[in-house]
This record gives C-alpha cells, structure tokens and sequence, in this order.
C-alpha cells in the first residue's frame, strides 16, 4: 500500500512539473473546449428551450456547466500512446513493474490539474461579458458534481483504453477513436440537453453510455433534479463492463506488440 | 566565371538571447521585464573561394560553423560584412542564385519518409522548372555515379542510412548547383558508406567543377577531401590554407614512438624532449620539429631500438589542444 | 507561372498517391461525414422545435449555413489542416531550411505542398444540401440565382469565405515560428468556427459583433449564403470581399515578417 501510495505521489509530481512545462499548449487545449458556449449562445437565441420547458436561466446553467465538465473529462491517451508505440518509447516503459496505464493515467489527472487555472479564468470572462450568468452551486452539488466529473472522466478513460489498444492491430484506430467522438458529441448532451430530444431518441441516448458523460454531471452541477444514485450507478456498471475488455484487449495487444519484435 | 565565386570580408552575426531563469517566478519576471544578452558567434571573418575548390569548415561546436554556412545559404542575414556568393547577395535568396546552390544537411531531410525517393525527385524537377526527359537523364547519371539503382523506388522508410544519405544527394545535385554547401554530410554513417560519399563528392566535383564547401565531424572527411581548410574558433577565423600547414602550426613537435629490446629507466629519455608515455618497453616522445633527426640519430645509437615510428600526433587532438588552451571544451564539428 | 502550375501538379499528384495506400481512410471519413452530418440535422430541428426560424432564418436558409459550412469544413481537410500544421514540425526539425531553399515562393511551397482527398466527401456532401436545401425551400428560395450576375455573387463570395479562412489558418500557423509551444492555435480555430454552422443572427448581440468583426465567421457561411438566397446586401459584399483581401495581404505581410525573423534567429 505504501509502495502504491509513494509511486502515485512520484507519477502525479513529475507528470505535473512536465504538464507545467507544456502550460501554452494546455492553455489553447482548453480554449478549444468553447463548443458548450457557442451552443449555449445559439440556445439562448432560440425558442426551443422554452418550448421543451426550460428557463433560460436553466439552459445557461447547463451549458456552463457542460462546458466545465467537457473541460475536465478530455481524454487525450490514444494520440500519446501512438506516437508513444510509433517512437518506440513504449518499450522502455514495459520493462518497468508499473503498467504502463497508469502512467498515462496521471498524466491525464495532472493535465487536468494544469487546466484549472485556465478554466477558471474563461469562466470569468464569461461572467464579464454576460453579468449573472455564474452562479454558486451548493456545497453539496458541488461535491457530487466533482466527483460525478470525475467518474465521468474514468469512463471516457476506459472507453478509450479499448480503442488504443485497437493501435496494436491497426495504424488507423485513431481514426475509429474520432467515430466514436460522433455519437459522443450528438447523445452526450454537449450540444443539446437531453430534455429537448425526442422522447424515443432520448431512450435510444441514454441506453450508450455518453449521456452519464456530460449530461448527468452537467445536471448535478447546474441544480437540476437528477436520480444520484441512477447516474452513479450506470458509470458504474458500464465501467465493470468495459474494463475487462479492456484488459483481454491490452493483453492481447501486447502479446502480439512482443511477437512483432516490439 | 572570372575570380572568386565566394567573397567573405569581415562577416559577423550577433544573435540576442533573452534570459530566462527556470520556473515561474523567472516566467513573470521574463514577461514584465525581458533581459537580453548579445552573443557574437562570428567575429568578422574574411575569406574567398575560387570556383573549383573543395574547402573543409573546421571548428568546435558553436564556433560559429553553421552561422556561416547559413549566412552562406542566404538562411540568416549577416548583421555585418558583406558576402557574395556566384555573383548574389544570398540574403536575398533571388531564384537564379537559389538555383546555383544547394544545401545537405547530414540531420535533416528533404526527402518525403512515406514515398519512394524517385516521387520526391518530381517534386524537386518541377520546382527547380527541370524538363522531365532532362530529370531523368540526370537522375539516371547521379545513381549511376552513387550506385543507386532500385532502392529509389522504394518508400524511403525502407532504405538504410547510406542508401538514404545518397539519396539526399541525388535530391540535392539535381538541379546541377555550382556551389554545394554540406553540413555533415556523413553524420551517422558506418566507415564503407562514408567513403563512398566522399569518393562520390570528389567525383561530382572534378566532373562538374562544382565549389564544394563541407563541415564533418570526421576528419577523414576533411583529409580526403579538402586540400584547403578554414578552421574557426570562437567565431574568428583561426586559419585559412591546407591541413598540412594547421598541423605544423599547431604542432611544432613529432611524435616518436619507440619499441626497445630492453628496459631503460625514464629519466633516460628526458633529454630528447616530452615524455608522453613509457611502458615497458614501450616510449612515446614529442620532439621539436627542427631537432627531429639529429635526436633521432642520437636515439638509434645510445639505444637497442626494435622499432621506431615518427609521426604528427592525431589532427583531432591537435585541435583539441588548440580549444582546451582557450578554455574550450571539446573539438567536435557537429552542428549545435 | 508554368512553374507553378507544374510544381502543384506535382505535390497533389505524390501526396494523393501516398494517402490512397491507406483505402480504410475513405470507409471512416465517409461515416465520419454522414454522421457529423446527421448529428448537426438533428440538433438543427431541435432548435427550430421552438419556432419556424431561428435568429430571422427559415428551416432551408439554415440548412443553406449549415452546407456552406461542411463544404468549408471539407476544404479544411483537403488543403489547410494537412498543409498548415506542418509548418510547426519544419520548424522543429530545421527543414524549413530547405523550403526557404526552394526557387519558389515559401508560401505557395507550405500552403499548397500537399493535399489529402479526405476532405472530399465532405464537400460532397456540403454541395448536396446547399442543393437540396435551394431546391426544398422553392422559388423564391433560388431567388439568387436567377441571372449571371446572381450566380456569380455568391461563387465570388464562396471564394472570399475560402480566402479568410486560407488567412487564418496561415497566420495561426505561421505563428509557430516564433511561438512554437503554440501549434495547436489551429485546433482552437477548428473548433471556434464550428460557431458557423448557425446563420450569426442567431446568436446574442454581442457574440453576433465577435464573430463579425474579431473572428470573422459571418462572413465564412452566413454571407454567402444570403447571396445565395437572393437576399444578399451590396454593403455586405463589399465588406466580404474586403476583409478577404485584407487578410490575404495580412498573411502575406505576415510570413514576410516571420521569415525575416525565422533567419535572423535559427542557429
């Protein structure tokens, strides 16, 4: 246990040092973030909010809201782990007794260490250019919505180890990772909240498992009546399905990544 | 052309470094007030280059090799003296000196990874404006002269260094320049594929009359190639004429080897000059060059010389003594 | 100028056999369209769910924007995205030098070096609803294309859109050679101007004066397609044409500016 707890203090203090370094980068990533906004501006300038029952006090809070949790659940794993395999520095670091994941594991929480300060500064712009726009969740939602973020972005995380691993198969498997971005950006309720879809669409949306990746914590944060337990529940249950293919998967990649002379 | 294809008189780049110290405090302090610091990496140097010549670029690394070689190329814009080369001021890269030149750099490549060499020589035809029956004719004489065959229709992946080095090459000459300038163009390479290189060049200029101007890391490079060599140390030329003539300027003593039948004490040898090593039978002495065979003779009688071997101590050294006097670290001749 | 001609030939002739080795490529990008596509339908009739326009726009006006921008959205990928982001990888890697090298013009050599047919289907299918939506909202929907003269308004302000976005692309890009921690700036441009998928009056006054006169989207979709519409204004024209001009010199000042800065610099 000390041994997990000293290598996880290593890991997140080193890649955040190393994120430190690449700060320009990260700040223009999270710029790239803004689609919530834009579509918060478009919503805001049309009737179908009202029309689905929203107030647009509630259509503001949710595409805020959209946007900080679109900000912290990026998962970047595949685009470093082909370049990483392509380079051959995944070599190196199969040698070492620490799967290589969960290196690529801290990067990503450090990489949303480094965001914090960016996101924060956008959210006061936002709040500049349009007055009373922000608002304080409670201490409670705030928590739950944290940690719905959080759970949120371990599903992304496990939903893209099965992808990357696709790369020991194919050179093209980024390409697949960006099909798989279609339905997320559609049914995730980035661009539109779910109480404005059609109601057989909005079953179809919330049997995949994008909605609990943006829509559930979205809610939580912007105060909106969600079932904590429901949300919770089903990061769960997709995450205990997917992770174990993700392992066969992993392991199999690798078997073959050996057999081809790493 | 009548006179010198490059003319250099007191050429000099200052670069400004602004500073910043490590980590965040130094970050905003970079940001509110920014410190430079003007670095001369070449301090007037003056030469000239007649057509024909093959000429070697010596120096430890940030001597200011790749500055002039750059400022040569029209890359970087001299912030003094003036320059000429094959009739252009090159700063201002007009197509009909950029037409003249060409540049390899033993780092870097033009060559596009993923397709065959020969795709990449269309690219380069059409840019340079070469009629593709002429193309062909010239890309069929260079491979002939760099032993290339099929390997150009192969992607560029696949070949091996030398293979790909050559192509480069090939990239390179296809627009017949006059002047070649070449950073380390045998960077990497094993000893055949180096001196296939250097065979090739030397051919490519006795043929073409082509200037040739080289930096290596590899004296033998410069040994084989370069009957004239510019050796320049912190940003000032040190000399300018053959490679011969640097040894003897920076080695007034020979080297004497010496294998005896028996053992001597060291202070015997004393006398005859510095005592670099003494092994057994084994003695290694430096000896001034205007006592050389008189101390020689001297040697061969009051002792039972097995073997005896007088040579200039390794060109590398030499130099690197040259730097380590002036407070410089290593002689490499790599690009920064 | 036969140079020229030739040398494009040339780059697209190579770079279109290198990436048709990859056949997998067309199969994704061609769901990856229609998908994008279908999505931005959907959300499209979410929106008119509230009422018959949107910002002042019937249902086939949008769909017009909406076209115009996955045509662009498709040139992106032809021409800007696979060109222009290697503007940062010469630099890193010094082959810039050769570029500057070339006895061509640097610019045309890093816009135009190759191009990745990828982008097509998008533009495919950017034409086809521009077409669809023309032919569904009736006459008068066509209006703008009833004469020569109308034709021509909105190819000429088609080509305009192409050249803001050709400029910003370049100067994003072109910044990495002073700032090369910077190369993702392109990214963020690619995901701002997804704000073109919507005509600009339907968003909130302020951001309608961000995205006329900061980042110049309304001139990318929106006026093109009230030109096409029949409802285009000789003020908004001119202004289109304009600002395209002036950031095609923009950019061109601006890598004159960058290469004399480029080679005073590398070492």
């Amino acid at each position: 246990m000390s041994w997990a707890w000293r290598v996880a203090r290593a890991l997140l203090g080193s890649q955040y040092a190393l994120m430190l370094e690449y700060r320009a980068e990260i700040a223009l990533w999270a710029l790239s973030g803004v689609l919530p906004l834009i579509m918060l501006g478009v919503w805001s300038g049309s009737g179908a909010g009202v029309a689905a029952g929203l107030t647009p006090q509630q259509i503001s809070h949710y595409f805020l809201a959209a946007f900080v949790v679109r900000q912290f659940t990026v998962v970047w794993l595949i685009h470093v782990f082909e370049e990483d395999a392509l380079q051959g520095r995944l070599s190196p670091l199969l040698l070492q007794p620490l799967a290589p994941l969960w290196r690529y594991l801290a990067a990503h929480f450090s990489e949303q260490a480094t965001r914090v300060p960016f996101v924060l500064l956008m959210l006061v712009v936002v709040g500049l250019a349009a007055p009373g726009v922000l608002w304080w969740p409670s201490p409670a939602e705030l928590l739950l919505g944290l940690l719905a973020i959080q759970a949120a972005f371990l599903l992304r995380f496990v939903l893209q180890v099965i992808v990357t691993t696709l790369c020991f198969w194919s050179e093209r498997a980024a390409a697949l990772d960006r099909l798989l971005l279609i339905p997320y950006l559609f049914l995730s309720g980035l661009v539109a909240p779910l109480d404005t879809f059609p109601p057989a669409v909005r079953r179809l949306a919330l049997a995949t498992p994008f909605p609990w990746m943006v829509d559930f914590p979205a809610r939580l944060l912007a105060g909106e009546p969600v079932n904590v337990a429901l949300g919770f529940g089903a990061i769960a249950a997709w995450c205990l399905l997917l992770w174990p293919i993700s392992r066969v998967l992993w392991r199999a990649g690798l078997r073959r990544y050996s057999a081809m002379g790493a | 052309m009548a006179g010198p294809i490059i003319r250099a008189s007191g050429l000099s780049k200052t670069y400004r470094i602004s500073e910043k110290q490590p980590g965040l405090a130094g970050t905003i302090q970079h940001l509110l007030r920014r410190r430079h610091r003007d670095v001369l990496a070449v301090d007037g140097i003056s030469f000239t280059i007649e057509p024909g010549e093959i000429v070697g670029f010596l120096g430890p690394n940030g001597a200011g090799k790749t500055t002039t070689l750059k400022m040569l190329t029209g890359l970087i814009h001299p912030s003094g003296g003036e320059l000429e080369v094959a009739g252009h001021e090159p700063f201002r890269r007009q197509a009909r000196f950029l037409r003249q030149i060409t540049l390899v750099m033993g780092n870097r490549q033009q060559l596009i990874w993923d397709l065959p060499a020969l795709d990449s020589l269309r690219v380069n035809a059409a840019v340079y404006g070469i009629e593709e029956a002429e193309a062909r004719r010239r890309i069929a004489e260079l491979a002939e002269m760099l032993e290339l065959g099929p390997e150009l229709q192969r992607p560029l992946r696949k070949l091996s260094l030398g293979q790909r080095m050559k192509a480069e090459l090939l990239a390179a000459l296809l627009h017949r320049p006059s002047v070649l300038f070449l950073d380390e163009p045998t960077l990497g390479l094993d000893v055949n594929a180096q001196a296939r290189v250097r065979d090739f060049l030397a051919d490519y200029n006795r043929r073409t009359g082509a200037t040739v101007l080289l930096t290596s890391h590899y004296m033998g490079d410069i040994t084989a190639l370069c009957p004239r060599v510019l050796l320049i140390h912190q940003g000032q030329l040190f000399h300018d004429g053959s490679l011969a003539d640097l040894t003897q300027r920076l080695a007034p003593c020979r080297q004497v080897r010496l294998e005896l039948s028996d053992l001597q004490p060291t202070e015997a040898f004393a006398c005859f000059g510095v005592i670099e090593a003494h092994q057994g039978h084994q003695v290694r002495l430096l000896v001034p060059r205007a006592q050389l065979t008189e101390r020689v003779a001297v040697l061969l009688e009051r002792f039972a010389v097995v073997d005896l071997e007088v040579s200039d101590p390794p060109i590398e050294e030499l130099i690197g003594g040259l730097f380590r006097q002036r407070g410089e670290a290593s002689v490499t001749g790599g690009v920064p | 100028m036969k140079r020229y001609w030739r040398s494009l030939r040339c780059f697209w002739g190579t770079s279109l056999a290198a990436e048709l080795e990859y056949p997998l490529n067309a199969a994704i990008e061609f769901v990856s369209v229609l998908g994008n596509l279908a999505g931005s339908l959907f959300v499209l009739q979410l929106l008119f769910a509230g009422g018959p326009s949107l910002g002042g726009w019937s249902w086939s006006g949008a769909l017009v924007v909406l076209g115009l921008y996955t045509l662009l959205d498709g040139f992106t990928t032809c021409v800007l995205q696979p060109n222009l982001s290697r503007i940062v990888s010469h630099v890193q890697t010094g082959t810039l030098d050769y570029v500057l090298l070339k006895p061509i013009d640097s610019q045309f050599w890093l816009s135009a070096r190759t191009v990745s047919p990828w982008g097509l289907p998008a533009v495919a299918a950017g034409l086809g609803l521009i077409g669809w939506a023309l032919a569904q909202g009736g006459p008068e929907a066509a209006a703008g294309l009833r004469s020569l003269g109308a034709v021509l308004l909105p190819l000429a302000l088609l080509l305009a859109a192409l050249a803001i976005l050709y400029s910003l692309w370049f100067v994003l890009a072109a910044l990495s050679i002073w700032f090369v921690k910077v190369w993702n700036a392109t990214e963020v441009l690619r995901y701002t101007l997804v704000a073109g998928r919507y005509p600009v009056s339907a968003y909130p006054p302020a951001l309608r004066l961000l995205f006329t006169f900061v980042l110049p989207v309304a001139f990318l979709t929106t006026v093109p397609a009230e030109a096409l519409l029949g409802r285009g204004s000789a003020l908004w024209a001119i202004g289109s044409l304009l600002v395209a001009a002036l950031c095609l010199a923009g950019s061109r000042l601006l890598w004159r500016f960058a290469q004399r800065s480029y080679t005073s610099a590398s070492s």
